[in-house]
């Protein structure tokens, strides 16, 4: 066995080799996909050239939300084992159904992508991220114990106890948003913790999150250890879509379990490599719900030529941005529509608000501001702050964070009427 | 009853100066002023001379402001009186929100201002403790 590689033979097959297993993967794919409610009648079941792909239609997250809850869903329900959701509470969220198989093929993709890293079977594994609907959790979970690592299903938050967990267990590999990796650091100064000296770390997960190439070199530096991008998106399982090798020069798409497409966000035209736009997955395991050249929102390139490691896959750059204007805060996605619809709900809120992204002590912070009108306003502090508490609340429910609210003097925020900025991202490192 | 004016600010410089400049310009007077300080906003209270004015023109501003209806005591500015106002509350397990006061004469007379949470319980107890609770009209001549 050749130690590089989980798989050697299918990470550095011959590209025509590629293409055929793609190719013969696809029309398996077609066939489910044909049985859903959603794409019976929108594709044929049968290409004979996989060039013939680009003449389908795209599959995006509007047609995800209102097939829910089941209209993608191409096996019956018995066959499903698993299901993941984004947030949303009124119906409107994204739901991927997965079957034994399904978890199997992606459990695969994020074993054979940590190897590619060097994490081992004699790895100790903490996970900090959030367990739950969140994909990141178990998916890593999952590749984790695949591969043989002693796994610390940590999940996220409780900073000081992933501290302590990395002491007593002499945790080597952890997975970890870029921002909470770096308000960590804070805490290792606090607590007197020098991470070079006093624990055992050789590999971080860098994931969920936009970073830029200045934000890996900071947490390489501060905590000693080789930091890698990880690439995902829960309608293509989660994590395991794409990562980096050990060159640290873009993320290998594992090209036999998804089709890559660059395409031009306006046009929907398909790109060569090189040229930057938007990516587009179609899914080519899948068996409980196949998707269909989705597009992901998200805009990169891929690198033309072979990689130093071997690897035949392609390689896809770090993701430069967003083609819509969804928001990325603390490893959650959501949309600003989101946000306006819980506030429009809150009679006293009604329709002024403001959502602010700043980042305090490297942390994202979401900040919802709200007028205080003079028809709501009794003089009451209590009153004021349960307001607050609810808003805060009823938000969570929808988008799975706790923004903070901030009560501000009626008339100071943007008018509802035209195009009113309702967003203001105050992020420095958005690269 | 005496009224407070209340109104809702936030913590950010000028805010203060704002109000008491729109009262002065409307010949409204201040006879007390304090701030429940929240953080990032505070409530500002305000005795005034005229406070269905005060109120008026602060809304007309674009202030978000509210009336209340606050308890005023007429006590003697010396040492002892605002525990033995507040001890009688006590006994009578009325809580106190919010409490402040303004001397009106040194030495001589002084007026506690009180938000609680059963009024006329409140200034029934303080009556018959002997203390002189203010009306509307007292508190403005002031």
């Amino acid at each position: 066995m050749d130690e590089r590689y989980w798989n050697r033979e299918i990470e550095t097959i011959d590209r025509e080799s590629l293409g055929k297993i793609q190719l013969e993967r696809l029309n398996r794919t077609l066939e489910r996909a044909v049985n859903s409610p959603y794409y019976k009648g929108r594709i044929p079941d049968h290409v004979k050239d996989i060039s013939t792909l680009q003449n389908f239609p795209f599959t995006t997250k509007s047609d995800l939300r209102s097939s829910f809850p089941a209209g993608m869903l191409a096996v019956p329900l018995d066959e499903i084992v698993r299901v993941h959701s984004s947030s949303g509470t009124t119906g409107r969220a994204t739901v991927v159904y997965h079957t034994k198989s399904d978890i199997d093929n992606w459990t695969e993709t994020v074993a054979r992508s940590m190897y590619m890293t060097g994490v081992r079977k004699n790895d100790v594994f903490q996970n900090m991220m959030g367990y739950g609907l969140f994909t990141g959790g178990l998916g890593f979970h999952y590749g984790a114990e695949k591969l043989g690592a002693l796994t610390i299903p940590a999940s996220s938050g409780n900073s000081r106890r992933q501290i302590r967990l990395m002491k007593d267990f002499h945790s080597t590999v952890i997975h970890i948003t870029p921002s909470y990796a770096l308000h960590l650091y804070t805490l290792f100064q606090e607590e007197g913790v020098d991470p070079n000296k006093d624990l055992s770390l050789r590999i971080a997960f860098l994931g969920a999150e936009p970073h830029s190439e200045k934000t890996r070199m900071r947490v390489e530096e501060l905590f000693g250890l080789n930091a890698y991008n990880s690439y995902g998106l829960s309608e293509m399982n989660g994590p395991g879509v794409a990562f980096e090798c050990q060159e640290k020069d873009g993320m290998h798409v594992w090209e036999d379990h998804f089709i890559l497409e660059i395409v031009d966000p306006d046009t929907g035209e398909v790109l060569a490599d090189g040229d930057e736009g938007e990516i587009v997955f179609t899914t080519l395991l899948r068996e409980g719900m196949p998707i269909i050249r989705y597009r992901t929102g998200d805009v990169a390139q891929v690198s033309p030529g072979p990689c130093p490691c071997g690897r035949t896959h392609r390689k896809i750059s770090r993701i430069k941005g967003r083609t819509d204007d969804m928001l990325i805060i603390k490893g959650v996605n959501f949309y600003p529509m989101q946000i306006e619809k819980v506030i429009m709900e809150i009679p006293e809120v009604g329709n002024n608000y403001l959502i602010e992204i700043e980042t305090v002590d490297y942390l994202d912070n979401l900040n919802i501001k709200v007028e205080v009108r003079p028809s709501i306003f009794h003089g009451d502090i209590g009153e004021l702050e349960n307001l607050k508490k609810r808003i805060s609340e009823d938000l969570k429910n929808e988008i799975l964070i706790s923004p903070k609210i901030t009560l501000v003097e009626p008339n100071s925020l943007p008018k509802s009427e035209g195009k009113a900025v309702r967003v203001v991202d105050k992020r420095s490192d958005q690269t | 009853m005496a009224s407070q004016v209340t109104i809702f600010v936030e913590n950010k410089p000028g805010r203060i100066s704002h109000i008491a400049r729109v009262l002065g310009k409307n010949n409204i007077n201040i006879r007390a002023i304090t701030i429940s300080d929240r953080g990032e906003y505070g409530l500002i209270n305000i005795i005034t001379s005229a406070p269905d004015k005060a109120y008026e023109v602060l809304l007309k501003e674009g202030f978000s402001v509210s009336r209340k209806y606050v308890i005023g005591v007429l006590m003697k500015d010396r040492p002892g009186a605002l525990a033995d106002v507040t001890e009688y509350l006590n006994e009578s397990g009325i809580n106190v929100s919010n409490a402040y006061g303004f001397i009106l004469q040194e030495g001589d007379r002084a007026v506690l201002i009180l938000e609680v949470d059963d009024f006329d319980k409140a200034e029934e107890v303080i009556r018959s403790g002997g203390f002189h609770t203010l009306s509307r009209e007292e508190l403005q001549n002031l």
